[in-house]
């Protein structure tokens, strides 16, 4: 048993970015993960034989560049497929609108639907990179603990100087406008059809138990745009051999700089001596010490499950039950025997098209609607489908000639009002496909296999409350200085030697790894 | 071309006279023109049928600021407001839910829904106490410009930052929460009774086209907490003889100040020259000069109606067009031959209060998605209120006026038909859902008058009939009322002012607007 300087909770991609970055900042780091493998619940499994599956998380386009390059992960073997379409949005009609990572040939798509649109879409991407860069910038700062301006934060703040600069005096009311607007409200502002407008809206909405007439969505869709690898409103990277592939490499790179990594090993409790946390029991009676413990876990399971409820305050109790968690999205997994035609593309290209993200979100009603469901715990009729066939990319992942399909269906709820998932898990599977089948009409004759997860199951496998899989929602009321809770956004916590270094912290959810790079610098800025 | 007046008021509403009565009080000869017969804007008293008198539009008054009253002594005018004394729930399983003007009784009432939250209520008030006391110093302020604050509006920042840094965190943590949560999340975190819960959500739904679920409602709850402070109101009231007697009190005030105030003078054009507003041209053709005007009406009307295009920038012209109204509450009014009979509501004492067609959470939020997706509520929410009942002046004896604010309903409900016939099926579907909680409604109807949102902008000249002038959204406040850069009353027309509650702090009848605007009229020097 050495003694380590940080051990870190969970050997999810954030755990392991920030375990990378403190090792090569010099410290010891042992990882400690529960399950038998690393990736949390970005993770490749096996699902039926030959069929490899990203299982939970999704959407390999969003990892920071900075991360990729400050722990080689290139030269570890990371492979990301730069897909082009960013968005294949069939209609119900047969048409389709295609967003294409090249502005002007996306302009050409849209003239389709509306001239008007088509001539405002390159200043509004122009606009919304601006507003983007600043967004991006805040995402890599330790939130301020306001009202208190501290030295620190203004040398962190150093770092929006530049996408202010880019953005302009000019700009900064619309930046201060936007961030709280609903989705819709942005969007009609912009433009007139609702094809378009629902295919940028279902970014305000992939991540939220929302629908895109709810203020705050115009800051997730941003969030999202800061993100992304095609510098538009969605990544559309899809990562070879699976999301499992990334935290395996990401792992691959921790253990190059020397951190531990044990799997199979739970953490039982966060050890908290006079206030200070010292190390962790394990479920199997192990014990380790170190200076800091940084808990990739989501903020309710670190604080009701590792830290001992007994000795929190009750104000620290009631802001981490006040939590909203509410995750909304199911994932439904396709074994396919071949690609299934698609209404919208009889005689077109198929490869190409279906290469990126497919969306089924032909309108911000649709969206709406969908969502409008949850707020009585019952799942939406026509959801919001968000489909990804990762084999076109990378064939390894089926056998020869056949492919892998996954869907994010919005929305169902955590919880259902009427019955319980057991029973209507199915019935919700016929739904999605009864949708899909609206736009891919002979989708059931070419299913191998399938398998639905609902939130319950997310949180049962991935170990994600409610099935969030950002740790919390990404709401302005749970977002910067208030994430994941008022008063300790700084990657820290009440008790000292206790850091949060996961999506349930500053800035949030998505295979970004910022999280776990910014928990890292401030640990270490901590250490001396 | 002879100046008559120093200033030219146009619209008598509420913020109109308000920014009127602070003008002449500071010595400026000063003129109201008013479009309608009546003075008051949307608060307003009419006898609509001969006998029954009624507001026709708003319908209580909480958000009066108390500088206001102060300083134009409203009480020597007239203004008597009356507490409302109770609320009351009819819940749809035949029990009620109740509020009553004595604390304890409320706690009991409380208690009998359940206990925990009657613990908590008290807890709850102290905290909107605090967050509105938190906002006081943002509401009393002209609005800065982020991008160009110049040295008076980093003074205004300066002072605000020290404000808000004297709160300390965690009163500026539920500050950040209140502003941007749902208030059905807001409450959520206070209370377990539903039905506590959809009561308690309803002041952030009021005048805006947003369910309870919706994030920002909480905002609007803060917003109805306002007037709640200084102790010059304890609760919610109504004036005597309707909100049109608040009105009448700060025209009075004005008068006694040598306004001038005319009704019947709808206002066509400000007369603009070399970039300065010198007059005004009313419908009838006369011309009238003077050295300053100020638009009480909506940013729309002011900036788009009263005033050519080519005299304002084109950023600003951008900007008021994306101005989001959306009216969302409809108004029914009934003459009554009798005092309606609610099922759930045993104690006729009741009666006096509000009632408030609100059973559960659901309910609301269901009311709100039909709207949402274009129309008005199947089953709308309703605060009812029978002002006869604690003043019977304002019907013949042993009749009774019943007022319903009824939300939702669209400004725009295109697939019910003509206006006529969504007039007609908004109207069936209020009594229709009244009935089911008060049976006898239909057979005491004497008259029945109905606004939708339509008719309140046709009536009352509020853009999509949006109660406030314009949608309390964050994206609408504070520096981005009406638009960012034109946020402190002035316009890009020299001497042509705004004064309604398009502007910073917003709407209600607050008339906080009308008094920041006289304000920055005469440090202007005008």
């Amino acid at each position: 048993m050495g003694n380590y300087d940080v051990i870190v909770i969970g050997a999810g991609h954030n755990g392991l970015v920030a375990a990378a970055y403190l090792a090569k900042g010099g410290r010891r780091v042992l990882v400690l993960e529960r399950q038998d493998r690393v990736g949390g619940a970005a993770v490749t499994e096996e699902l039926f034989p030959g069929f490899h599956f990203s299982t939970c998380a999704d959407g390999g386009g969003y990892l920071s560049p900075e991360v990729r390059r400050d722990l080689a992960l290139d030269s570890n073997g990371l492979k990301i497929h730069a897909a082009d379409p960013v968005v294949f949005a069939p209609q119900p009609d047969g048409s389709h609108l295609t967003i294409w990572r090249d502005t002007a040939r996306t302009a050409k798509e849209i003239e389709a639907f509306s001239k008007k649109d088509a001539a405002r879409y390159p200043d509004f991407v122009a606009l919304m990179q601006k507003l983007a860069g600043v967004v991006g910038g805040l995402m890599r700062i330790a939130p301020p603990d306001l009202p208190e301006l501290a030295w620190g934060d203004l040398r962190s703040l150093v770092k929006l100087a530049g996408p202010l600069r880019k953005l302009g005096r000019k700009n900064l009311n619309e930046l201060l406008r936007v961030l709280p607007m609903p989705v819709a409200d942005l969007l009609n502002e912009w433009f007139e059809s609702e094809v378009l407008k629902g295919a940028i809206a279902a970014s305000g909405v992939r991540n939220i138990t929302w629908g895109p007439q709810e203020a705050g969505t115009a800051y997730t869709l941003l969030y999202d745009w800061a993100l992304s690898d095609t510098g538009l409103f969605r990544s559309a990277g899809v990562v070879s051999g699976g999301m499992g592939a990334l935290t395996k490499t990401i792992a691959q790179a921790a253990r190059s700089f020397g951190v531990e990594i044990q799997t199979g090993a739970g953490v039982e409790r966060v050890a908290i001596e006079e206030g200070r946390a010292v190390g962790v029991q394990l479920e199997n009676g192990e014990a380790h010490t170190a200076k800091v413990i940084a808990s990739n876990a989501d903020p309710r399971t670190t604080f009701t499950r590792l830290v001992d409820p007994l000795i929190q305050s009750a104000k620290l109790a009631r802001h981490v039950r006040n939590i909203k968690y509410r995750g909304s999205a199911a994932r439904i997994h396709l074994a396919l025997r071949e690609i299934p035609e698609f209404n919208a593309l009889r005689g077109g290209d198929t490869a190409t098209y279906l290469s990126g993200p497919i969306q089924i979100s032909p309108s911000m009603m649709y969206l709406q609607r969908a969502y409008d469901c949850v707020k009585y715990g019952e799942y939406s009729q026509k959801p919001y489908l968000d489909i990804l066939i990762p084999s076109l990319s990378d064939p390894t992942l089926a056998p020869s000639g056949q492919h892998v399909m996954s869907i994010t269906a919005k929305f169902a709820p955590n919880e259902l009002r009427v019955g319980d998932w057991a029973e209507r898990r199915e019935a919700f599977t016929e739904v999605v496909l009864d949708t899909l089948a609206e736009y891919a009409p002979k989708i059931r004759d070419v299913i191998a296999h399938r398998k639905t997860l609902v939130p319950p199951d997310l949180e049962a496998e991935f170990g994600l409350p409610e099935g969030n899989p950002n740790h919390g929602e990404m709401t302005l009321d749970q977002f910067f200085h208030m994430r994941p809770i008022p008063g300790y956004a700084r990657y820290r916590t009440p008790f000292p030697g206790l850091y949060l270094c996961g999506a349930g912290a500053h800035p949030g959810g998505g295979v970004t790894g910022i999280p776990g790079q910014n928990a890292a610098r401030e640990i270490l800025r901590d250490w001396s | 071309m002879t100046q008559e007046y120093d200033a030219i008021i146009i619209g008598g509403g509420h913020n109109g006279l308000t920014c009127a009565a602070y003008l002449a009080k500071a010595g400026r000869k000063t003129l109201v023109l008013e479009r309608r017969h009546v003075l008051g804007g949307a608060a307003v008293s009419e006898e609509v049928f001969p006998g029954f008198t009624f507001t026709v539009c708003s319908y209580v008054v909480s958000l009066l600021r108390p500088e206001v009253i102060r300083e134009l002594e409203l009480a020597k005018h007239g203004l008597h407001i009356m507490p409302v004394d109770s609320t009351v729930a009819p819940l749809e399983n035949g029990d009620y839910f109740a509020t009553y003007a004595d604390e304890a009784s409320t706690r009991e009432e409380i208690r009998r829904h359940s206990h925990r939250d009657a613990e908590m209520a008290p807890k709850f008030t102290q905290m909107m106490y605090e967050m509105a006391f938190a906002v006081k110093p943002i509401i009393g302020v002209v609005p800065p410009n982020p991008e160009k604050p110049g040295i008076r509006g980093l003074g205004t920042m300066k002072e605000l930052g020290q404000h808000l840094h004297g709160l300390g965190k965690d009163t500026l943590h539920e500050l950040t929460k209140i502003m941007t949560m749902s208030v059905a999340d807001f409450v959520e975190e206070w209370y377990e009774s539903d039905i506590l819960k959809a009561l308690a959500s309803l002041n952030g739904i009021i005048g805006t086209l947003l369910g309870p679920k919706s994030p920002g409602t909480a905002y609007v709850l803060l917003h109805h907490y306002m007037g709640e402070l200084d102790g010059a109101f304890t609760a919610w009231g109504q004036q005597k003889g309707g909100t049109g007697g608040v009105s009448e009190a700060i025209a009075s005030a004005a008068r006694s100040h040598g306004a001038e105030i005319r009704c019947n003078a709808p206002v066509a054009q400000v007369i603009v020259k070399n970039g300065r507003a010198v007059g005004v041209a009313l419908e009838n053709g006369d011309e009238i000069y003077a050295k300053t005007i100020a638009s009480g009406c909506d940013p729309k009307v002011t900036f788009r109606t009263l005033v050519d295009e080519k005299e304002l920038p084109d950023d600003l012209v951008a900007a008021i067009d994306k101005f989001k109204y959306r009216g969302s509450s409809g108004k029914v009014n009934l003459a009554l031959d009798a005092l309606p009979n609610f099922t759930a509501i045993k104690d006729p004492a009741l009666l006096r209060g509000s009632v408030e067609i609100c059973p559960s959470m659901d309910y609301l939020e269901r009311a709100y998605d039909d709207a949402s997706y274009g129309g008005f509520s199947e089953r709308p929410y309703m605060d009812i209120s029978i002002p006869t009942t604690s003043d019977p002046t304002m019907a013949p004896p042993g009749k009774h006026v019943m007022s319903i604010f009824v939300q939702y309903a669209r400004y725009d409900m295109a697939k019910h038909g003509t206006h006529d016939e969504q007039r007609q099926a908004f109207g069936d579907a209020v009594i229709n859902t009244l009935s089911d909680f008060a049976p006898n409604i239909k057979d005491i109807i004497l008259h029945k008058q109905v606004l939708t949102p339509w008719d309140i902008e046709d009536k009352i000249a509020l853009t999509e009939g949006n109660i406030f002038q314009g949608e309390l959204t964050l994206d609408q406040l504070f520096f981005f009322r009406p638009a960012p850069g034109w946020a402190d009353y002035r316009t890009p027309i020299r001497n042509y002012y705004q004064c309604g509650s398009g502007t910073h702090p917003g709407g209600g009848i607050t008339a906080g607007p009308g008094r920041l605007a006289a304000l920055e009229i005469l440090r202007d020097g005008n």
